[in-house]
């Protein structure tokens, strides 16, 4: 446990290790039978086939056969039947995939304290359950890196979902990052209201496109902007998945790479020296969960090696949301020395200078 | 003035799929079936046009041929219930919804529609005409659904109300014994009206996707469905109403990203709410006025059993 928190220490995280209370370690009775289920279709393209996506190469790289079941709704009535025939079939790690999955895994995880449940985008942790998500303003940073090094005219569009939080990180880091390559560089941001509703996403995409922006990133869950981005011969970059599987305009995506952090997670628990976190893990590139697929012909090798630099930099602990730190409002956000702590991440309500939003 | 232009250009593709659903309903509901299943509608037929697209490389026309006639072929499912069944309406309509939900997810996922790009159904362009400034974009750069929805209205509008087909479709809704007693076939009116309504909401979903977005992903109708359904209701079964109804959604959906992406600054939700705030305000103003019922179709959502007493 020492060591855990060494780590987590070293990767330059505030995740409140004070709070930490230490309770006992979970013990697994009898090897990892972990499985799987989708709120989605499995093959959608974003999100879930992310998740699908390393569970097959979780189950290439620990020699385990990981059964999954796509299409459960966001409800208890739906979730709980499948689980339960998972535990009946004697699956004893239960990969989720959804917040909506957050309070019925609560009461599951009291019910089957055999049974660990480890729950993406969720909110609710316990002794044999944890939530986890990535820190995606680090990809997003450097995705804005190659969006403002593919620009020419240093007008950037984004197309996002909703105002809250984790979108708005994501927002905040892609200007940033654009700003290290073109300190005028601007990000208009439209809020669609939807995460996949393609037709107000290329309604928004358009109206960018006419406001004069030359590439455009995203956080919504279809590829839509991208496509776009490639019809109107301007670039973009891609969240959850590589989207230049879509379109040839994708110059970056910020990708999931749950495996990295569920191997060993599985590993630990198999180990027995797996323990829950009070707040649940929240994930650097470091640890796995999040990362670049990068760069398209849009980015000089130049801007790609100083990419790669920043990404290592990243890795080693340097934290996006470095002091001193104003909002577009001129207010300081981060004193000088100090980083955003996770609590103020994931309240996020303001923008940095050069963000342009309705908000 | 760009932004007037690029405004007034983008109305009608966001009006066209509301008015397409509308009065598929009207025609459905006017002879007295409730049909809740409009969002059920607009995705197999978004789903059926893309499918298409993507099968056969390319004809748009046929897409939405197939996604009109898809649509249809989910509501004979309906018909038979509703109609010769007698199952309640309300409960049918949103069973369509569901299983058109499960159905299309299914489907697309199976055959890896999902997430495709395609090239869609591009605008027309009449030379000159298209580019005179101002006129020419709003009105000679439009995709040909565009101009095909309008005189749909005026050819729906004229089979309605100036023909004895659409004589005898009002009458079913209004009130079945009598015309059944005048020698109408009451079952096979319903039957007829409610594949036609199918025909013009899956052309909407089908338009959704082969036109708009050109590209399929799980549950794209987004509510569009009900909108219609809202739409009908506003208009109180009135053609022209509804077509004035699409018209005003279709202005705030393309005003929406474009009040956003010049950065105005406005609240986000209160921008996303104004649409329904406007359907609300538009209801309340119509309900005020006191011509309005005459036009309802009294024996909507009631099934007709022949020669029963009421």
């Amino acid at each position: 446990m020492k060591n855990r928190l060494m780590t987590w220490g070293l990767a330059g995280l505030a995740l409140a290790a004070t709070a930490y209370t230490a309770h006992a370690e979970f013990k697994l009775k009898g090897d990892p039978k972990p499985a799987m289920i989708i709120f989605s279709q499995k093959n959608d393209g974003g999100w879930s086939q992310a998740l699908d996506e390393a569970r097959q190469k979780i189950e290439t790289e620990l020699g385990i056969k990981i059964p999954v079941v796509e299409n459960v709704p966001e409800n208890a009535t739906a979730i709980k039947p499948a689980v339960e025939l998972f535990i009946d079939r004697g699956a004893n790690i239960i990969l989720g995939s959804a917040f909506g999955y957050s309070d019925t895994f609560k009461e599951l995880a009291e019910k089957y304290k055999d049974v660990v449940f480890l729950n993406p985008a969720g909110t609710t942790n316990g002794e044999n359950l944890m939530s986890y998500y990535g820190r995606t303003y680090e990809s997003q940073y450097l995705c804005g890196m190659a969006a403002g090094a593919a620009s020419k005219s240093g007008k950037l569009g984004f197309v996002a979902a909703n105002p809250f939080g984790l979108v708005n990180w994501t927002v905040n880091a892609y200007a940033m990052g654009a700003r290290q390559m073109n300190p005028d560089a601007t990000v208009t941001v439209v809020f669609t209201g939807a995460w996949n509703d393609p037709v107000k996403e290329r309604a928004a995409a358009e109206a960018l496109v006419e406001q004069g922006i030359d590439v455009i990133g995203q956080h919504v869950d279809t590829p839509t902007p991208q496509i776009v981005a490639k019809e109107k011969g301007i670039y973009g970059t891609g969240h959850h998945r590589d989207l230049s599987e879509f379109s040839s305009a994708t110059q970056c995506s910020s990708v999931w790479v749950w495996d990295r952090f569920l191997v060993p997670e599985i590993q630990k628990i198999k180990a027995g020296d797996w323990q829950s976190q009070p707040y649940g893990a929240f994930l650097s590139i470091a640890q796995g969960g999040t990362d670049i697929a990068c760069c398209g012909d849009a980015v000089s090798a130049d801007d790609k090696a100083k990419i790669m630099a920043e990404r290592k930099a990243v890795m080693e602990g340097k934290h996006v949301f470095a002091g001193p730190l104003k909002d577009r409002e001129g207010k300081m956000r981060v004193a000088e020395g100090e980083v955003l702590g996770d609590g103020d991440l994931w309240g996020m309500d303001w923008f940095v200078d050069g963000v342009i939003s309705q908000q | 003035m760009d932004f007037l232009i690029n405004w007034l250009a983008n109305i009608p593709g966001f009006a066209v799929p509301f008015a397409l659903g509308a009065m598929g309903l009207i025609i459905c509901e006017k002879s007295g079936v409730l049909n809740l299943g409009a969002e059920g509608y607009l995705l197999i037929g978004a789903m059926a046009g893309a499918g298409s697209v993507l099968s056969f490389g390319g004809y748009p026309m046929l897409a939405l041929g197939i996604a009109a006639l898809a649509s249809a072929a989910l509501a004979l499912v309906f018909a038979v219930l509703v109609i010769f069944l007698r199952v309640n309406q309300v409960i049918s309509g949103l069973t369509i919804v569901f299983l058109a939900q499960g159905l299309t997810s299914l489907i697309a996922g199976k055959q890896g529609w999902t997430n495709k790009a395609f090239t869609g159904l591009a605008d027309l362009d009449f030379g000159p005409l298209s580019d005179i400034p101002l006129i020419g974009p709003v009105l000679f750069r439009q995709d040909p659904m565009v101009y095909l929805t309008i005189l749909a209205f005026f050819a729906v509008s004229y089979v309605m109300n100036r023909t004895h087909t659409g004589l005898r479709l009002r009458a079913v809704g209004e009130n079945p014994e009598a015309s059944d007693a005048a020698g109408i076939n009451v079952m096979m009116m319903r039957l007829a009206a409610v594949l036609v309504g199918a025909l013009f909401l899956g052309l909407a979903g089908g338009y959704l996707t082969v036109v708009v977005s050109k590209i399929w992903v799980d549950g794209m109708a987004g509510g569009r469905g009900w909108i219609a359904i809202a739409l009908v209701i506003f208009a109180r079964w009135r053609l022209w109403r509804a077509l004035a109804g699409a018209v005003l959604f279709g202005c705030i959906e393309a005003l929406i990203p474009r009040v956003a992406a010049i950065g105005i600054q406005v609240p986000q939700y209160f921008v996303l709410m104004l649409p329904y705030v406007v359907t609300l305000g538009v209801m309340v103003w119509t309900s005020l006025r006191k011509d309005t019922l005459a036009n309802d179709p009294s024996a909507l959502g009631r099934p007709f059993v022949r020669e029963e007493r009421r």
